[in-house]
């Protein structure tokens, strides 16, 4: 098969080719042996015979139970490939949350107004500044005294920033999760952990296209995240998509 | 539950998802996703990265599923090499392994080394893997065998198999180099 095509291979390319699929390279040297992949078919061909010969080794982990909303999130990343902005879908049940909390509604209706003062600012600066790339803009604020306490910003380029307004106080033992659901996801999805003032950047690419109206927060998780992929601790800070026009 | 891997026809889902049938890739998420999600997490620890990695080894699978070539591998082992690769990329990108000068170590941790080397214990049940690869990890001493499998199925560095063997750095390097090179002629 594949063996036949990497016969004028090096006996070090084909131990590099080994340890590429075995795993050992640090990022460095994987990066500069993807780098050769795409120019050298024997390269090439060396990987792929790892690949099948090591391929019955992956029975030795043992098989894990996908959560139900992940295939979900799947269709919904196909769906985005072949429709630039996914029309909403009919509301599902809010199961996961009591979306009809009282306070919740009143942080968020605050997040808007914080949002209009930033969008004022914004406003004013974009008289001095070439267009920025912003084309949404976030507000999270605190849902008890509706201090606001980050802001997301999303551009056109494939990635979602959320930029601390301030420090906050995280217990030990716990984690700041960030979390988006547009109108029609099944649920939240997780955009990773956040450590408390400094900026996260979030590679966009596995999301669909931002909504307006879509949710942000940032609740409460144990140290290493949620353990069920969804929120389960307290909102800390929550805010609504805003176009920015 | 999935149906066992030898009734499933990989090479025909993937020319079904190259064609845009999203039933095709539902199959396959149905039959391979649970193995995919236990091979990914084995490698990153972490069941919400591990997530995220089957998703984005899905949707791999789905745009890159006309690039596959059936004639150069297995689809099976393609749509694992995907899933593998990104997960490897996950531990690696998010790690500094701190460098160490070789030869001093193994110089100086050669005793290291001996007391690892007779380290018999096998970490894994090796022996039920299908295929040449079991009768050709059999030829291998124990503790190289044992290197090669915390590489691949714990996602290990060199520097972690060091640690988890006791042994330094510079010799788990060699035994893995040799134990490829074993492989392979084994395997030829």
């Amino acid at each position: 098969m594949s063996t036949r095509n990497s016969a004028g291979l090096s006996a070090d390319d084909h131990e590099l080719a080994g340890e590429y699929v075995l795993g050992t390279l640090d990022a460095a040297r994987r990066r500069a042996v993807q780098a050769r992949l795409a120019d050298e078919p024997a390269l090439q061909a060396a990987v792929l015979a790892w690949e099948e010969r090591l391929l019955p080794l992956t029975e030795l982990a043992e098989p894990a139970t996908p959560s139900t909303h992940l295939w979900w999130r799947i269709e919904r990343s196909l769906d985005a490939l072949t429709t630039p902005a996914p029309r909403p879908r009919p509301a599902a049940p809010p199961w996961w949350r009591n979306w009809h909390s009282l306070p919740l509604w009143r942080a968020l209706a605050a997040g808007g107004f914080a949002t209009a003062a930033v969008l004022a600012s914004v406003l004013v600066m974009r008289e001095m500044e070439p267009p920025p790339a912003t084309r949404f803009m976030v507000v999270l604020v605190a849902p008890d005294d509706k201090a606001p306490g980050w802001v997301v910003q999303a551009g056109t380029s494939s990635r979602i920033e959320l930029i601390p307004l301030g420090s906050v106080e995280v217990p030990a033992d716990k984690a700041l999760q960030f979390w988006t659901k547009a109108d029609g996801w099944s649920g939240p999805v997780s955009l990773g952990l956040v450590t408390p003032g400094q900026r996260l950047d979030v590679p966009a690419g596995k999301l669909p296209a931002l909504q307006p109206n879509q949710l942000f927060e940032l609740t409460l998780e144990p140290r290493t995240g949620s353990p069920t992929g969804k929120p389960t601790g307290p909102i800390r800070f929550v805010g609504r998509a805003v176009k920015v026009m | 539950m999935p149906s066992s891997s030898a009734d499933f026809d990989y090479e025909a889902t993937l020319a079904a998802c190259a064609r845009g049938e999203r039933s095709a890739l539902q199959a396959l998420y149905a039959q391979e996703g649970g193995r995919l999600l236990g091979v990914v997490q084995r490698i990153v620890r972490e069941r919400a990265l591990a997530e995220d990695i089957v998703h984005d080894a899905c949707v791999n699978i789905w745009t890159r599923a006309a690039a596959f070539d059936p004639t150069r591998g297995s689809a099976r082992g393609w749509i694992y090499s995907v899933a593998r690769h990104l997960a490897l990329n996950a531990v690696r990108d998010g790690q500094r392994e701190v460098a160490v000068d070789e030869d001093t170590a193994a110089t100086l941790d050669a005793r290291a080394a001996l007391e690892a080397w007779h380290d018999m214990a096998d970490a894994f049940a090796w022996q039920a893997s299908a295929g040449r690869i079991a009768h050709c990890l059999e030829q291998l001493e124990p503790v190289r065998r044992n290197c090669v499998l915390h590489a691949y199925v714990d996602g290990f560095s060199h520097g972690e198999i060091a640690r988890r063997l006791d042994a330094p750095l510079g010799t788990v390097k060699a035994w893995i180099k040799r134990s490829l090179a074993a492989l392979r002629e084994c395997m030829t």
